[in-house]
């Protein structure tokens, strides 16, 4: 989607190149992240997809298209901008800041109106209660919520996105992150990102490219670059913890086991044989089949001699499928439970992860040290 | 209260020459903030332009505002042109500099937000930093209009008439009344104009 062919950029009075002979492919439908030290040459290769800055020498295709052979104002009205600072027009109303680039295409003011509304919701923005604010009544978090709705406005191919919940408290940030991973699976926009966060490029991103002085020192999934780091450079970047690191990356669902059900006028001598049947340690408890209404350990059941209805335990706090592995552990500590139920839609609970299914999950993915031992 | 049965005698003649101040002033302050945003929208691309520009302007308000008038009888002779000419001149530094650094002063990221966006050069000037130093440039308006009303009695020696001239008869005459009535009615359209320009700025401001 989006080529990069031994681009460099050098500015004016440097003898060293900002951006070193580049060669990258970014592949349709990716958030492609950028991630290095200030003065890598991150940004300014970001800057270069919509001719903020021109480069020096080499090509740069966008879906097979040089764009060199674009107008620069068409090229930019087809890729969503969002940047740090977020760039929000102080004097025009949230509804006139999203509908910037479709009022330059010409849309009709109906179809801006409902796709700002859209938006608007997308971003989990009252319509009714913000269209008509400035931008100064709002809170950091929600500028840039605003922030990406703007550049999403026109539903552009591409877009670029310049550290844009880099000046946003950890809280925030790890909200919008996840809404925006959210919206992504909805939209698959082509997104190439720059951030100098190591951990929001392993989380956010589909491929990384490490960047040291002009020039990719790694590019790859954030799988590989954990385990795998191309040079000390980039296992320095990534830091200590790279197991704890690789257990953001995995979700529950990768992991969690089916639990079977047992109906709450069975004998714990009838479930118990179900357990061994189905080699699980917990049993879900339903009412004639449907209902749920909890849970029974393996232990009360060997060690009670009566029907199930009686030793039914509240299933409690539960994770999604998509928790990553890391908040599933933090959840089990702050729990003080060595289980925890995966909840699906509407309730039902769709399995479960232990602490050995985290452990073992790490290791698989440690083969290589395993192997050393 | 000898003087306001004075002013009420003359009344009509009072009216034509505060009439009279008016016309020269607006006239002059209308080309005066044409000609000053412009120049000061233009130096805005060019730092070079910005620092000879600035400087000139500079020294148009350093040059004695009698001497300012008498240099231009030559060339314009004397009358309205040379009054209102002198005016403009004179007046151009505050709208160059608030314009300019009215401008200069938006937040960046605004700016680079509207390129990335794809904005035309001119639209991200209409449409956003004429807009965002508005407040700015009003004050630079306001600074100039008040200079020019207070000058334009002094436009009277080189024979443009308006409430300087009714202050100077009152020099050659000795008649304080006089004088005092062409002050008070001098300030009287700077306060009432300034204000309203302050309504207006205070209108626009985010």
């Amino acid at each position: 989607m989006i080529v990069f062919e031994q681009v460099i950029k050098k500015y004016n009075n440097q003898d060293k190149a900002a951006v070193d002979n580049l060669d990258l492919h970014i592949q349709k439908g990716e958030i492609c992240m950028l991630v290095g030290p200030s003065g890598c040459g991150k940004t300014t290769t970001m800057k270069m997809i919509n001719k903020l800055i021109k480069a020096t020498s080499g090509k740069i295709y966008i879906d097979g298209m040089d764009i060199d052979q674009v107008d620069p104002i068409n090229l930019r009205l087809d890729i969503g901008y969002v940047i740090q600072d977020t760039g929000l027009f102080p004097h025009m109303t949230i509804a006139d800041n999203i509908a910037t680039v479709p009022k330059e295409k010409g849309w009709s003011r109906n179809k801006i109106r409902n796709r700002v509304d859209e938006l608007l919701e997308l971003m989990d923005l009252d319509p009714e209660i913000y269209r008509d604010k400035k931008p100064k009544d709002l809170s950091g978090g929600q500028k840039q919520r605003v922030g990406v709705a703007r550049a999403l406005a026109a539903d552009p191919p591409v877009m670029l996105m310049d550290e844009p919940f880099g000046a946003l408290d950890p809280i925030t940030r790890g909200k919008l992150q996840d809404e925006f991973l959210r919206i992504q699976e909805k939209i698959g926009k082509t997104i190439v990102f720059v951030t100098h966060d190591i951990d929001e490029a392993l989380k956010m991103g589909d491929k990384i490219v490490v960047m040291r002085d002009g020039r990719v020192v790694q590019f790859g999934s954030p799988n590989e670059i954990l385990s795998n780091p191309a040079d000390e450079f980039v296992s320095e970047l990534i830091g200590g913890n790279s197991n704890l690191k690789m257990m953001n990356l995995m979700k529950c669902k990768d992991i969690m086991r089916l639990i079977p059900n047992v109906d709450s006028r069975e004998s714990s001598k009838a479930a118990l044989k179900i357990a061994n049947e189905h080699d699980v340690k917990n049993l879900l408890v339903t009412d004639h089949g449907q209902k749920l209404l909890g849970y029974v350990s393996y232990g009360s059941l060997a060690s009670n001699d009566t029907v199930v209805s009686n030793l039914i335990k509240e299933i409690g706090e539960t994770v999604t499928p998509k928790t990553t592995l890391q908040d599933v552990l933090s959840k089990m500590f702050s729990l003080g439970k060595k289980t925890v139920f995966v909840s699906g839609t509407k309730g039902t609970v769709e399995g479960i992860v232990t602490m050995d299914d985290l452990l073992k999950a790490v290791k698989d993915d440690e083969q290589i040290s395993e192997s050393d031992i | 209260m000898k003087i306001i049965e004075f002013a009420l005698s003359r009344w009509e003649s009072i009216l034509k020459m505060t009439i009279d101040h008016f016309e020269i002033v607006l006239t002059a302050m209308l080309i005066s903030i044409l000609m000053g945003v412009a120049i000061g929208i233009l130096i805005t691309y060019n730092k070079t332009a910005a620092k000879v520009m600035l400087n000139i302007a500079n020294i148009m308000m350093t040059i004695p505002s009698l001497a300012l008038f008498s240099l231009l009888i030559p060339i314009l002779g004397i009358g309205r042109a040379p009054a209102i000419a002198g005016l403009v001149l004179y007046t151009q530094l505050p709208i160059i500099r608030n314009v300019y650094t009215g401008i200069l002063n938006i937040d960046p990221s605004i700016i680079e937000a509207a390129r990335g966006m794809g904005l035309t050069r001119s639209k991200i000037m209409f449409r956003i930093k004429l807009p965002l130093a508005f407040p700015v440039i009003m004050a630079g308006v306001r600074t100039a209009t008040v200079m020019g009303i207070g000058l334009g009695a002094i436009a009277a020696y080189i024979g443009a008439g308006g409430l300087g001239e009714y202050i100077f008869q009152g020099i050659n005459r000795s008649n304080d009344k006089m004088i005092l009535i062409g002050a008070v009615m001098v300030s009287l359209i700077t306060i009432i104009i300034d204000r309203g320009l302050g309504f207006i700025q205070k209108k626009f401001e985010i």
